[in-house]
């Protein structure tokens, strides 16, 4: 068993220690209120000590039989993660439809599209679809920006 | 019963819904057909677009997704050895060696044939066995419903994909996240860190676009410079008398096996179909033929995967239990639209619930007419490059997710679940699991916080009640034998590299 299988078990570990944590940290109600039931800090404690029992059995389980190595994957998959980041940045500080744009036109050109006029056509047309069917037929307001501040006045 | 016919019935005279399902059995087949996407995912996506439909119309368009998704996944699996749905995965065992012969169309005509027979039979079981569990399900009290929702829970652990110890810390996950916002009966706030959008806790759909659609794309973008080869085909066609001889009995038993599985909690189609296929092979006279390219083998898997849908939607509707992950995204859209699942759907909401089975039953006779004239045209739509297609998911997934109730905070929810999702499935945890939990969670809650106000207390008191000690007994059977044998497997396997070495 090497270290790196230890990652995911310690993860999981951190991740129900901190939730433990934070339901300790919760409010308590009144017992008239709660009556003969259960303080809202006792459910999540109560699963955490759970998801700890099957942590120490993944890990027993990863101790017998050592998962396979995960190859990491190509710079496509970590650029969507950025894209996925850079496309909350300019929604909350640009416009939300040009956000959309933007990030479907670089994501078409990081996933390999060579047809530059081809990937600008897709995320100019498609937004601009998806907003006249949700805009004009579901009658859905979309969060205001330098675009949609023009088009609603 | 005369009442179920002519509910059932209605829906033939009604000509908006029929274009609904016509409409929605052409997008079902369209994401069946593109590697990737799926009916779960599908069903997500389309969501957001029942809106403004009646209960009826909405559930029809995503049962209909559901049924055609699940054949349509066939088509890819044969003609181009990807199978378009995980459903379809066994399919390709026999599919595509039969199509390399030239049989392409034989093929794709056995599995929409077996399709449409295995969706039918469990619509059919879905009509009769659904009001006599919700007759049953109707003196359910909080302990039993407790049970039962730990049973359902417990089933995870036997889901296809992932461990079955990964598939219940992920439900146990999804069971958390579902505490998030404030805790109904007393208002104390829990996992919010003032953030008062969520105090409601967080939105069903939003969670699944992104545990389901958007860690799909991350996951896809691996693909990206992969090329698929297709095979040619002439027309497809239907099976001759000599195929029906020889398959018949295969599609009855699969039908009965997929419809059982279907109903199980958190099972589902990709499960119903690899034992449909391996039960196929195990009665077969021909077992030489299977993985050559056996028309029993493409019968014994495809009618078993739609046989799962009927029977997924047992439990759904009737328990409120999601039967599987496109189940799951129906749950929620009986939910949003307030058609309550449960027991007294069958009472207090009847005709609509029949309308919605006659409704499955046309989207599986619609799937036959265009599996059968159509199939060529959609095999084509594969070949869009998935750098084009995705980002177009991805636009539909935020606008979406931001228009169920016009909050940005819908939108980060489905990014933060999309990366949770892809680096869960990065590391062997299936998403389904944490959906499943998720949905549960608040049913389980509840039900344990009403059980001890009924009982004063006195938890073990649950132990009393018969039926919520039968749904305990099963979970606890349901936890503990995948996990048992997936420790034997381990321990087999490591003792044979032990040794070899």
């Amino acid at each position: 068993m090497k270290i790196s299988d230890l990652i995911v078990p310690g993860v999981i570990t951190v991740f129900s220690f901190i939730v433990i944590y934070l339901s300790l940290q919760l409010d308590l109600s009144p017992p008239m209120i709660v009556g003969d039931s259960m303080q809202p800090r006792a459910f999540p404690i109560f699963l955490m000590i759970i998801n700890l029992i099957l942590v120490g059995l993944l890990t027993y389980q990863f101790y017998q039989s050592p998962p396979d190595s995960i190859p990491l994957e190509p710079f496509q998959t970590w650029g969507s993660i950025i894209l996925l980041v850079i496309f909350y940045g300019m929604t909350t500080g640009v416009d939300f439809f040009i956000a959309i744009a933007v990030v479907m036109f670089l994501m078409c050109i990081l996933w390999g599209e060579k047809r530059i006029l081809v990937a600008l056509s897709a995320s100019l047309v498609t937004p601009i679809l998806i907003f006249v069917l949700f805009d004009q037929v579901l009658q859905i307001r979309f969060p205001r920006g330098l675009l949609l501040d023009w088009y609603y006045g | 019963m005369l009442e179920a016919l002519q509910a059932m019935g209605s829906v033939v005279l009604d000509p908006f819904l029929l274009l609904l399902i016509f409409a929605t059995t052409i997008i079902g087949v369209v994401i069946g057909v593109l590697p990737g996407i799926g009916a779960t995912t599908g069903a997500a996506l389309l969501l957001p677009f029942t809106l403004t439909m009646s209960p009826v119309h909405a559930i029809t368009v995503l049962s209909t997704i559901y049924v055609s998704a699940t054949f349509a996944g066939s088509i890819t699996a044969i003609l181009i050895n990807t199978p378009g749905t995980s459903a379809a995965a066994a399919t390709t065992f026999d599919g595509y060696p039969l199509a390399q012969r030239g049989e392409a169309g034989r093929a794709l005509g056995i599995a929409v044939v077996s399709s449409t027979v295995g969706g039918i039979f469990s619509v059919i079981v879905l009509c009769i066995a659904a009001p006599m569990l919700a007759r049953v399900a109707y003196h359910f009290r909080p302990p039993e419903y407790f049970a039962l929702t730990l049973f359902g829970l417990s089933m995870l652990a036997s889901i296809s994909s992932g461990g079955s110890i990964k598939n219940l810390i992920g439900g146990v996950f999804g069971v958390w996240v579902s505490t998030i916002g404030a805790e109904p009966t007393t208002g104390i706030e829990r996992f919010m860190f003032g953030n008062y959008d969520l105090y409601e806790g967080l939105s069903f759909v939003p969670v699944f676009i992104g545990l389901f659609a958007m860690s799909e794309l991350l996951v896809q973008s691996k693909k990206a410079n992969q090329i698929v080869n297709t095979i040619g085909m002439k027309a497809v066609k239907l099976p001759s008398r000599e195929d029906y001889k020889k398959i018949w009995k295969t599609i009855l038993r699969s039908c009965g096996i997929g419809t059982f599985i279907g109903i199980l909690p958190a099972e589902g189609a990709t499960v119903a179909s690899m034992i449909g296929y391996a039960e196929a092979r195990r009665w077969s006279k021909n077992k030489e033929e299977f993985g050559k390219g056996s028309i029993e083998g493409i019968a014994g898997a495809e009618a078993a995967n739609n046989a799962a849908t009927g029977g997924a939607m047992v439990p759904t509707m009737v328990l409120g239990i999601p039967g599987s992950g496109t189940t799951a995204i129906i749950l929620v859209g009986l939910m949003v639209h307030g058609l309550r699942p449960g027991p007294y759907l069958f009472t207090e909401q009847v005709d609509k619930v029949y309308q919605i089975f006659g409704a499955m039953i046309l989207a599986n006779i619609m799937f036959l007419v265009m599996g059968l004239y159509a199939a060529k045209i959609f095999a084509r739509i594969s070949l869009v490059p998935i750098s084009l297609l995705w980002p177009i998911v991805f636009a539909f997934a935020v606008v979406g997710s931001y228009s169920l109730s016009s909050a940005l905070m819908d939108v980060w929810i489905v990014l933060i679940f999309g990366v949770i999702g892809f680096f869960a499935r990065r590391h062997g945890f299936a998403v389904a699991p944490i959906a499943v939990g998720f949905i549960l969670g608040e049913m389980v809650e509840t039900n344990l916080q009403n059980s001890l106000k009924m009982f004063d207390g006195q938890w073990w008191m649950i132990l009393t009640q018969p039926l919520a000690v039968l749904f305990l007994v099963l979970a606890v059977l349901g936890l503990c034998g995948p996990m048992i044998f997936d420790l034997l497997i381990r321990r087999q396997k490591h003792n044979g590299d032990s040794s070899n070495s």
